[in-house]
């Protein structure tokens, strides 16, 4: 409910604002009636009343934007710097997770290939990895993280999914020491799986074996493939060992000389499995060195 | 506390050279860590505590590398010998002449050791490299400037914490005002 106020409005002014509420009214009521009944037609007048409220009205707009801009420029920039420390985080955090995603599927493949290669042969096996290397520059051994109590023993051969990669040369309960097949004491009887060729492979001390024993009368091309022969029971038959890289004919002796490169990528050697047969060791001679076939 | 501490310095630095520094099992650029050590102690120590440090590291050393048991106690005996004496005789006191001589020491000491042991067991040992052999005194010397102030830091907590103690039971010499 209004109240009744002291001040009252004066007469002339209440006049007037009826006057003003009439004349409105009517005003309203004639653009009715003409925008209804009217000819519409956008008359000289009206173009010259727009084209003059053109030039202004593009001016307000664009001083508008302009300010509009001004100011979403500001506020972006306000922001900017908290968006660039988080997406700099989350770049670090996709960075690692691709890292690690790259780690894991190195690793898956790794060990899918020792498992076919576990699943592929009947033979009891051990999965090993390397925990430490030789680090001097006269021997070539690595240590395993397996020992007598996984049922490792002296003499047991290493290979991972692509080939042999050397012999179990000490053993303690828990860990082992593996001679690597390229080591210069080590030495395997191999076959030339073409030509069924018997030979000797010594290791050199570098990323090469040297096949000793065929004979220049055999035929033997690069690109042939070694595999273990079997005798004397450690290596089981078939095994690869590398491909024959080097064939060197000399005048003299009844020898070819032959370079093989290995089939297992000694530079990045990880995941090992450990052959386990029973074998018939001799008593361990006096110089230290393991038996060979 | 000196000997246990310098042998599990001693042990740390065997295990990086046996992981850490080894890229790859063919991995020829392993910096020789313990030799650093060897030196250290031909210079710096009495021969009684050094032998009790590099002992039992050798044997360490024996079991984790090579083939030929008592290699290593044999470089490590004949490193120290060959530096203590060239320490003592020599007129290159200075740390500045001492570091290079741990290198000439290093070749010298494992060029005998190999020759030994070429004659002892042939057809074990991976051919002698001299290019390889520098790469790896160089990278002895190399590591023995940070090495060398490691122990020397270690060497003087380990005496001043001893120091400290010897120091509180100092009587000033005043002996009215006691």
């Amino acid at each position: 409910m209004r109240k009744k106020g002291n001040r009252k409005p004066k007469g002339r002014f209440r006049a007037l604002r009826l006057i003003l509420l009439i004349g409105f009214l009517l005003t309203m009521a004639l653009i009715f009636l003409v925008s209804t009944f009217g000819s519409q037609k956008f008359g000289p007048l009206h173009e010259l009343l727009f084209e003059a409220a053109g030039p202004v009205q593009n001016l307000f707009a664009r001083g508008s934007d302009a300010l509009r801009s001004l100011k979403q420029n500001y506020v972006d920039l306000l922001s900017v710097k908290e968006e660039n420390k988080r997406l700099t985080a989350e770049l670090q955090e996709c960075r690692t997770l691709s890292f690690k995603n790259r780690e894991a599927l190195a690793t898956n493949t790794r060990l899918r290939k020792l498992l076919d290669f576990k699943e592929s042969s009947d033979l009891p096996m051990v999965a090993a990895r390397i925990i430490g290397k030789d680090p001097s520059v006269w021997f070539r051994n690595v240590i395993i993280d397996r020992g007598s109590r996984d049922g490792v023993a002296r003499g047991m051969a290493v290979v991972n999914g692509d080939g042999i990669v050397g012999q179990v040369f000490s053993v303690s309960p828990n860990f082992s020491k593996v001679l690597l097949a390229v080591a210069p004491s080590s030495a395997m009887d191999v076959l030339l799986q073409k030509s069924r060729a018997r030979g000797i492979l010594k290791g050199t001390g570098s990323l090469t074996y040297e096949l000793d024993y065929i004979l220049k009368t055999t035929e033997v091309n690069k690109g042939d493939q070694v595999v273990t022969a079997g005798y004397g029971g450690i290596f089981p038959t078939g095994l690869p060992i590398g491909v024959v890289s080097k064939v060197v004919r000399k005048r003299r002796g009844m020898f070819q000389h032959i370079e093989v490169t290995p089939s297992v990528d000694f530079l990045t050697l990880e995941d090992l499995l450990v052959i386990e047969q029973e074998l018939v060791i001799p008593e361990e001679k006096g110089d230290g060195l393991p038996d060979v076939p | 506390m000196f000997v246990l501490i310098f042998f599990l310095l001693g042990l740390l630095l065997i295990i990086l050279q046996t992981t850490v520094f080894m890229i790859n099992p063919v991995w020829n650029g392993a910096p020789d860590l313990y030799f650093i050590l060897v030196a250290y102690l031909a210079y710096r120590h009495d021969l009684f505590r050094s032998l009790i440090v590099l002992f039992p590291l050798a044997m360490i050393f024996d079991v984790l590398s090579g083939l030929v048991l008592g290699m290593y106690p044999a470089l490590f005996i004949l490193g120290y010998f060959l530096l203590k004496v060239m320490s003592d005789r020599l007129p290159v006191r200075e740390s500045f002449y001492q570091v290079p001589m741990i290198g000439v020491g290093y070749l010298l000491v494992n060029w005998l050791v190999y020759v030994c042991m070429s004659f002892a067991v042939p057809s074990m040992l991976v051919p002698w490299s001299w290019p390889i052999m520098f790469m790896r005194a160089a990278l002895v010397v190399l590591f023995s400037f940070p090495l060398f102030r490691l122990f020397e830091f270690v060497n003087r907590r380990i005496e001043g914490k001893f120091t400290g103690f010897y120091k509180g039971r100092l009587r000033s010499g005043n002996r009215y005002r006691e």
